[in-house]
Order: C-alpha cells, then structure tokens, then sequence
C-alpha cells in the first residue's frame, strides 16, 4: 500500500506541475517562440538574437527551439512548448525542409498560435487552408542564385565566358532549390559559361571544402566556384588556397556572414547577399503577434501576401565597406508598422 | 616445400604443391590481416581507374584522395581501440566541435587577444584526453554501455562547443599548422605521411606492448580477460582517454586546415568514421582488427568518394553508396557468435 502511495506520487506531481505553468501563461503574457535550425550556424544565431531584443523591447518572454537539423526534434519541442504555453504563444518559424511545415501548421492550428514562415514550403501547400498561419515569406532564392551567378561571371579572364563548378546546400530546401534555378537562368543566359559538375556539401563548410578539392582534381582549369551559402564558400577558398588558385579562381555565396565581408575585402570572393535574420524574427513575431491582437485581419489578407518575398541586401566589392559599417557594426532599428513596405513579389 | 600429412593414396593439396615463395607471401599476407582491405582497395581503384578512362589515377587526383583521407584516418584510428575493446566512442562529434571552438578562441584571431601559438597541440589533447577519461569512467565505473555513454557526452560536448562558440565563425590567423597541413614532401601530401606514420606507431604499441595485449583480450572475451588478472576498468578508462587524445589532434588538423572555426565542425564526422573503421576490417563485435585496418578503411572510403566524384555519380546516391559499403562491411566482419541475438 505504501509502496503504491508512493508510485502515485511522482505522477501526481508532475501532473500538478504540467498544469500549473498552462494556468499561469494563459492568463499571462505572450511568448515569443522562434524556431530554427541550430545556434551554431551564425544565420540561425541571429533569429534568435533579433527575437531577444524584440522581447526585452516588448517585455514578453522569448523561447528558442533548435531542431538540430532534425525534423522530429522540431516536431516534439514545439509539442512541449505548446503544452508550456497552453498555446498563448506566436512563433516565427525556419522549418529544417520544406515538408516539416505541413506538421507544424497542423499542430500551431490545433494550438490557436498565430505564426510566420520563413524559407521552406512545398509550392502545393497554400498558406490560406490555415487560418492561423499568417505569412509564408522568403527571399527570393532564385534572384540570390542569379546576381551571385553574374557577379560570378563578370570575374572571368574574358567576363561571361568560362567554366564552373558549383556547391549545393541541402537538397531539399527552398533555398537550395531556388538559388540553383537563379544560377541555371544565368547560365542559359550566358551560353559563354559551362557548368562542369555540382556537388551537395548540405550548407557545411568540411563538407564543402572536401567535395571542392575533389571538383578541383577532377576540373583544375575553373574559373569560378558557385556556393549556395557563405558556410560552403569559406570551405570552397581553403581547397582554392591549397590549390594555389584562391584569388584567381573566385568564390560566391549568400547570407551575408561577418567572415565573407573580410573574404570580399580580401579578394577571394566576390559577392553575397545579406539576410538579416534578425529582423527577419522580429518581423515575423510582429506580424504574428498583430495578427493574435486582431490589429491584422489574417482572413482578408490576398494570396499575394499571405505567401511573399522580400529582398536582401546585395554585397559586393563595390559597397562592402559601406554595408559593414551600417548592418554589421551595429543593429539598425527597424521599422515594422508597414508589414507590406518590403513586398518583392508573390512566392508559390 | 611440404609433404601431404595424409596417409599413402591422398594427394596433395593443391595449396602445398605451390612454389616457396609464393606460399610465403601468401602466408604473410594473410598474418598482415588487410589482405582483403588491399584486395577491396584494388577493385574500388580498377572499377574508377575504368570507369573514369585513367583519369582517377592522375597524379594530381592520388594527391587528393591522400591528402583527404589522412585526417579521417587519425580519426578512424583513434575511434578503433574502444572498438576492438568491445566498446566503442561516440562522442567524436562532440569533442571534435568542442576543440574546434577552442582553436578559434586559443589561436591568433581578430576577436580577442589570445595567441597561444603551437601551445594548442597540447590543449587539444588535453582537451580530448579529459572529455574521454570521462566516457572511460562512465563506461567503466558508472557501467553505462558505452554506446549511450559516449553518445550523451558527445552531444554534451556539442552543446558546450555551441554555447561557446556563440555562433561566431573565427577565421584562423596563425596559420602555422593549417600550412603544416597542406604541404606537399616531394609531391606527396605531408599529412598523409604523417597520418600513415601514426598508423604505424598506434600498431606497433598494440603488436609490441603489453597495453595492446590486454586490448585484444577485452575484445576477445571480457569475463576471461578479467579472469586472467586484468584491471578492466583501468584499461578501459586508458582505451577511451587514448580515444580523446586521439581526436583531439585531429580536430585540431582539420579545423586549421579549413582555416576557420566552426562549431558544425564535428557533425559532418561520425558516419564516415564509423565506416572506415568497419570497412577497414575492425569487427564492431571486438577483439580484431589494428591501426592499419583503421586507416587503410578511411583510405578506401575516401577513394570510394573521390572516385564517385570523379564519375559523376549523382550525388542524390552517394550518401546511400556509402550506407550500402557500411552494411556490407559490417556483415562481412561481424562475429556472429558473439551476438546472442541480432538486434
């Protein structure tokens, strides 16, 4: 009997603790959640730091859910979150791949959370068959892949005339997929460029500068390597700099890492394209926290901006001093009253 | 030249009635236990050196597949000792982040005034050395299985390096051994030879010393070991810390040759490493395979992927290629008597 009195205990508590917090938020303050890949990954870092500030901003706490790069984890934190907050919650979300977010809204819907996507969704999943998912927005991946591509081009020894190899991040994102399309328009573009062969070094710079040495044996005479991120092209330059060839053969990327803008400055890369990630988080929980306010009527949004882009910041050698000292030096305020200010085109 | 042992009227089997030395060599062969590595070596080098119209045996692309498969040999051979064991250490992911973060913080860069120069090397494998006496006494003392003791502490060691490292990517200022790394000795990578130096003495210490005996015989059959007047827990805890140490330096190689420090760096490690250990011959169930196995497995793995590179595969199948070479290592080399049962 005693032994049974205390084998019910422990259950007893842990259901008395599971409830209390659900009781307390509900009636409580909003949580801002952001959901993202991992804290090691200076991009993704950076959701999270936006999403800090905006909370210390608004006096609201802030949670971070990292996946790892591993969807199931994804799933079953938010699952927790949701039971911490009892839902009284608004989340801006970068799905691991594009699949991940058809769980996620299911689940955010059943919760009553508000929530903004960032970067991956299948193109035949609309934005409108839930009512809480207020925004899918992305940059747009195919014109990163296409101005790094023709910056790219332009460094040839005869410019738009010449042979690549390029290095693709993890198949199934949107923003491999996109910056991969923008790179195969420019090059239809410039029938001058040949594309000699591609490998996925999945956004990581060991795997990139193993499968760029590999290229390297099997193409030595490349006039420029193509990177879908800054991660990859910082692999890409160390095989260059074993081959004797960084300098001369350059490099592109995207995302706008501190450490490309010093390889811009030093000749080894030509261009990227900045994402503030920052303000992409504050965005996104603004609007999402709008809309749960009813300061934004999500039900009367048009397709074309429930589903969006939004441009990024191109940098190259000709402005990256200028842009170091306005993003990176310090976080520029941003204005969110105009959710629809930055608007660049309707995503599928 | 021997006789048939039989009695009158049996004739002598063919293998006896070969010349001297071609017995010798074969017996030597089958002592050096890497017969079949060399054997899967030389078909994986045939099929691409066909495959790729000689182009895979170009001078510039053995420089390639050397040089890339020198630092996952380090690695392989510091993963194989707790395999032999019976054991095996997870935790390479981890400690591999780990001291990448540190490399970043320790060495000349443009975010601190940290310069601690050639000191690193002995920070690494302290480091490393720390982080496996700490799996070695998990396993040992605390008898968690090694499996679930090394792979916690490797995603404890991420999550360290992670908060460390603050998402920052530190470019390497001092790059001394970044230049050690890459450097060619007469047209052959220098890290290669280095790699296949190490191989050479981490074998010698388990042919020669009694610290390599003992290893073998936890592999062999642990209650027999023990039996024998063995200090398990002693050895085990030496076998992991020896682990550490180990990955220590090839963390250390790795994130100075990238020239930048990353706290991704060790995720990208296990798998291939835990298949060039299969691959090379070590059986996960214990008590076979050495260093030589450890790294020729990394050598052929590496020239597995170069060679898949090289013709074009569609990289869509290449991480299965490599899952496909793991199960059939495995299944190759596993002892089945070992197991009880297949989990």
């Amino acid at each position: 009997m005693r032994r049974f009195a205390w084998s019910m205990l422990l259950p007893a508590l842990g259901l008395i603790l599971s409830v209390t917090p659900r009781l307390a938020d509900a009636a409580g303050k909003t949580t801002l959640v952001v959901m993202i890949r991992g804290l090691d990954n200076p991009y993704h870092a950076n959701y999270a730091v936006g999403a800090k500030e905006l909370g210390k901003k608004l006096g609201l706490p802030v949670d971070v859910l990292t996946s790892e790069a591993n969807s199931q984890k994804q799933f079953a934190d938010l699952k927790a979150e949701i039971a911490k907050t009892g839902g009284n919650m608004v989340v801006s979300c970068d799905p691991n791949e594009a699949p991940d977010v058809v769980p996620i809204a299911k689940m955010l819907e059943a919760a009553g959370a508000y929530w903004v996507n960032w970067w991956n969704k299948p193109p035949d999943v609309k934005v409108a068959s839930y009512p809480h998912w207020v925004s899918h927005v992305q940059f747009d991946a195919v014109g990163q892949g296409y101005y790094n591509a023709k910056e790219l081009f332009k460094t040839f020894k005869t410019p738009n005339q010449g042979k690549i190899i390029a290095i693709q991040g993890m198949l199934a994102n949107n923003a491999a997929i996109g910056r991969f399309q923008g790179l195969q328009k420019a090059l239809k573009e410039n029938p001058g460029v040949q594309l000699l062969q591609w490998e996925s070094a999945e956004w990581d710079t060991t795997k990139a500068y193993n499968a760029t040495k590999a290229l390297l044996a099997a193409h030595p005479d490349v006039d420029g390597v193509w990177c879908a991120n800054d991660n990859m092209a910082m692999g890409a330059i160390q095989a260059l700099k074993e081959a004797g060839l960084a300098g001369k053969v350059l490099v592109t990327g995207t995302d706008g890492n501190p450490e490309a803008f010093d390889a811009i400055k030093a000749g080894y890369m030509v261009s990227t394209e900045f994402q503030d990630s920052r303000y992409q988080a504050q965005f996104g929980l603004t609007m999402a926290l709008a809309a749960k306010e009813g300061k934004l009527d999500v039900k009367s949004l048009p397709s074309k901006y429930r589903s969006w882009m939004i441009p990024g910041v191109k940098v190259n050698r000709d402005n990256v001093d200028k842009f170091v000292d306005e993003y990176i030096k310090s976080m520029p305020k941003y204005d969110l009253s105009n959710f629809f200010a930055n608007w660049a085109g309707e995503a599928p | 030249m021997t006789t048939a042992t039989a009695g009158p009227g049996r004739l002598t089997p063919f293998r006896e009635r070969l010349p001297g030395p071609v017995l010798a060599t074969g017996a030597w062969f089958q002592r050096t236990g890497i017969a079949a590595q060399l054997l899967t070596l030389a078909i994986v080098v045939g099929i691409f050196a066909m495959g790729t119209g000689g182009k895979y045996l170009a001078w510039s692309n053995v420089q390639v597949i050397l040089s890339l498969s020198a630092i996952p040999a380090i690695f392989a051979v510091g993963l194989h000792p707790t395999i032999v064991a019976g054991g095996i250490d997870l935790s390479l992911q981890g400690v591999a982040s780990l001291i990448a973060v540190f490399v970043g913080f320790l060495l000349r860069n443009q975010f601190n005034s940290h310069d601690l120069g050639l000191w690193i090397i002995l920070v690494a494998m302290l480091i490393g050395a720390i982080a496996g006496a700490v799996n070695g006494l998990l396993n040992a003392a605390l008898r968690i299985p090694s499996f679930i003791a090394s792979l916690g502490m490797g995603w404890i060691l991420y999550g360290l390096a992670v908060f460390m490292g603050k998402a920052v990517n530190v470019p390497l200022l001092d790059t001394r051994i970044g230049n050690f790394a890459s450097a060619n000795v007469v047209g052959i990578p220098l890290i290669a030879v280095v790699a296949a130096g190490f191989t050479a003495a981490v074998q010698l210490v388990e042919d020669r010393t009694r610290l390599g005996r003992y290893m073998y015989a936890i592999g062999g059959d642990e209650v027999i070991a023990r039996q024998a007047g063995i200090n398990l827990g002693v050895m085990k805890v030496a076998l992991f810390t020896a682990a550490g140490i180990i990955y220590g330096l090839a963390s250390l190689l790795l994130t100075c040759r990238l020239g930048i420090s990353t706290s991704r760096m060790g995720l990208t490690l296990l798998f291939p490493t835990v298949t060039a250990v299969a691959v090379g011959g070590v059986a996960l169930t214990g008590g076979i395979g050495g260093a030589k196995n450890a790294a020729l497995g990394a050598l052929i793995v590496t020239a597995l992927n170069d060679g898949l590179v090289l013709m074009h595969v569609s990289p869509y199948i290449q991480q299965a290629v490599n899952g496909v070479v793991l199960i059939v290592a495995v299944a190759l080399t596993i002892d089945r008597r070992k197991l009880g049962f297949i989990k």
